[in-house]
């Protein structure tokens, strides 16, 4: 099938051998996105799930997590939980782009506590951080290498935790990943071409993102009704 | 097995079968004693007369049947036990009814009896019970216990019967004056689909092992804490949530999605199952993406 995990190209190890380490920026302009209109298949493609989350750079730097997210001068205060992020990495001085959450009790993606947290009204929900590209790893920049390579020593270097893990990637099936976010109540497809370097700012064909038009309007089902009700064609 | 409750005979016909009662069911609800907070000496509960301001002895008590208001006849034990019934000490079989379609009347049950046949009614319990099961039959009957005549149900259940006392028709509320859902309720097909769905997928067998009284386990657990002297543990608190059920839950909804497609898709291409990942992309929908 086409929607198998991404595969590793390359055996895991430091992607970057011998080169010196260098400091990671402070802050990057991050890749932005360009709108489709709707989901599609194409084997040159990586579907994830837009999850109803904070787009957050997250850098580990000496041990330590730094977070830039639009429009916060200091991330890392408000997510105190994620402080162990960086004992997940095989890699010092690591750069990941990923998506911030806040879980509910039920473990679903709550975008309403997310905005309560990132008001500073106190720390309801649990946060969670899904990583999608890998920029920096060893104190190298690894941008200019495929989306492919980057992906792979991404899941290389990022143990999955119960608060950080690499995100689900469906190679090809678009479509299928469409429906199945539909029953999720998850409103957003991210593609990224397996075959683009990482781009500061309009993102071209690099990466593209398509919304995803629920089947039935249903405000929150439950994780437990998703996994029963049928998909709708 | 604890005493019988009550001994007597299940009459039909001519047959008469002398059997024991055994309650079939016990509360195990936790029971209280009312102390009194100062001393917590258990309070004694003292019958009492206002007209002569003194307690009353149990036996210097009467029935009275308050026939008007303020007004009471008095009914003597002598009284109560001359009262002609038929089925004083005796279960009397009334008629036999489809165990179905009886069981929509037999809904209000009060209390369940296991029955336990004597020795010289062996057989005759036996063949009862044995034609009922295989007829598919219930005893609609009549008996007496504690002073009332009860209407039950008596039914095979395992190698005994099972006597089941219902609640007499007037004794059941109306529902008539419910705010209920009328027939003007439409629902939409795809919503009475979603619904069979659900109940589809959660039906099962019943197996009453599975249940437990949480609520009796957890009061029990703080009662024994303060026996031992222990301040009771706060319940667990919910396992917070890991982003990995997320994850899962995505993966099970993927291959649900897929699932879907393949039963979808099978009635028309059985012959042609793509292997390739380009023959798989061919069938799908043609690429649509930079069409914003």
């Amino acid at each position: 099938m086409a929607t198998e995990q991404l595969p590793l190209p390359v055996a895991p190890r430091a992607p970057t051998g011998g080169a010196p380490a260098r400091r990671l920026p402070e802050r990057i302009f991050p890749m932005l996105p360009t709108e489709v209109a709707s989901p599609f298949d194409d084997p040159d493609y990586l579907f994830e799930a837009w999850w109803p989350g904070a787009r957050a750079i997250a850098s580990c730097e000496g041990g330590v997590l730094r977070l830039q997210v639009a429009g916060l001068a200091d991330a890392g205060a408000a997510f105190p939980e994620l402080a162990t992020l960086p004992a997940q990495l095989a890699e010092d001085g690591t750069m990941l782009d990923g998506t911030l959450l806040i879980l509910d009790p039920d473990g679903r993606p709550d975008a309403d506590l997310l905005r309560q947290r990132l008001a500073g009204a106190g720390r309801p929900g649990r946060p969670a951080y899904v990583a999608s590209d890998l920029l920096w790893a060893g104190g190298q920049s690894v941008r200019l290498n495929a989306f492919r390579v980057r992906r792979a020593w991404l899941e290389a270097i990022l143990e999955p935790g119960d608060r950080a893990t690499v995100g689900r990637g469906y190679r090809g099936d678009g479509t299928l990943l469409a429906e199945a976010l539909a029953s999720m109540g998850v409103d957003g497809l991210s593609a990224r071409h397996l075959g683009a370097r990482y781009r500061s700012g309009p993102a071209g064909d690099a990466w593209l993102r398509a919304p995803i038009v629920p089947a039935e309007p249903r405000p929150r089902p439950t994780l437990a009704l998703i996994l029963r009700l049928p998909l709708g064609e | 097995m604890a005493r019988s409750m009550w001994r007597g005979a299940i009459q039909f016909g001519l047959v008469t079968i002398p059997v024991k009662l055994y309650l079939a069911t016990e509360s195990t609800s936790i029971g209280f004693n009312m102390l009194h907070a100062d001393c917590l000496n258990r309070i004694q509960m003292k019958i009492y007369c206002p007209h002569h301001d003194e307690v009353v002895p149990r036996s210097d008590t009467v029935r009275g049947y308050e026939w008007s208001k303020g007004r009471y006849v008095v009914m003597t034990d002598a009284e109560m036990d001359a009262v002609p019934l038929k089925t004083v000490r005796a279960i009397e079989i009334e008629m036999f009814v489809d165990a179905k379609r009886e069981a929509h009347e037999a809904q209000f049950v009060k209390q369940a009896y296991y029955l336990e046949p004597d020795p010289m009614g062996a057989k005759a319990f036996e063949l009862l019970r044995q034609v009922l099961a295989e007829q598919g039959k219930t005893a609609i009957c009549k008996i007496v216990l504690k002073d009332r005549e009860q209407l039950a149900a008596l039914n095979p259940y395992d190698n005994t019967m099972l006597l089941t006392t219902l609640h007499w028709p007037d004794e059941v509320r109306s529902h008539t004056e419910l705010n209920l859902p009328t027939a003007e309720i439409t629902v939409k097909p795809a919503e009475r689909a979603m619904a069979e769905q659900l109940i589809a997928s959660m039906t099962g067998e019943f197996s009453p092992a599975d249940y437990r009284d949480d609520y009796r386990a957890a009061l029990m657990s703080v009662i024994e804490a303060k026996v031992g002297g222990e301040e009771p543990v706060p319940a667990q608190r919910v396992e917070p949530t890991r982003i990995g059920d997320l994850m899962a839950a995505l993966e099970a909804s993927v291959a649900a999605a897929r699932e879907a497609r393949r039963s979808a898709a099978e009635p028309a291409a059985d012959a042609a199952t793509p292997t390739s990942e380009t023959a798989d992309a061919d069938q799908r929908p043609a690429r649509r993406r930079r069409s914003a």
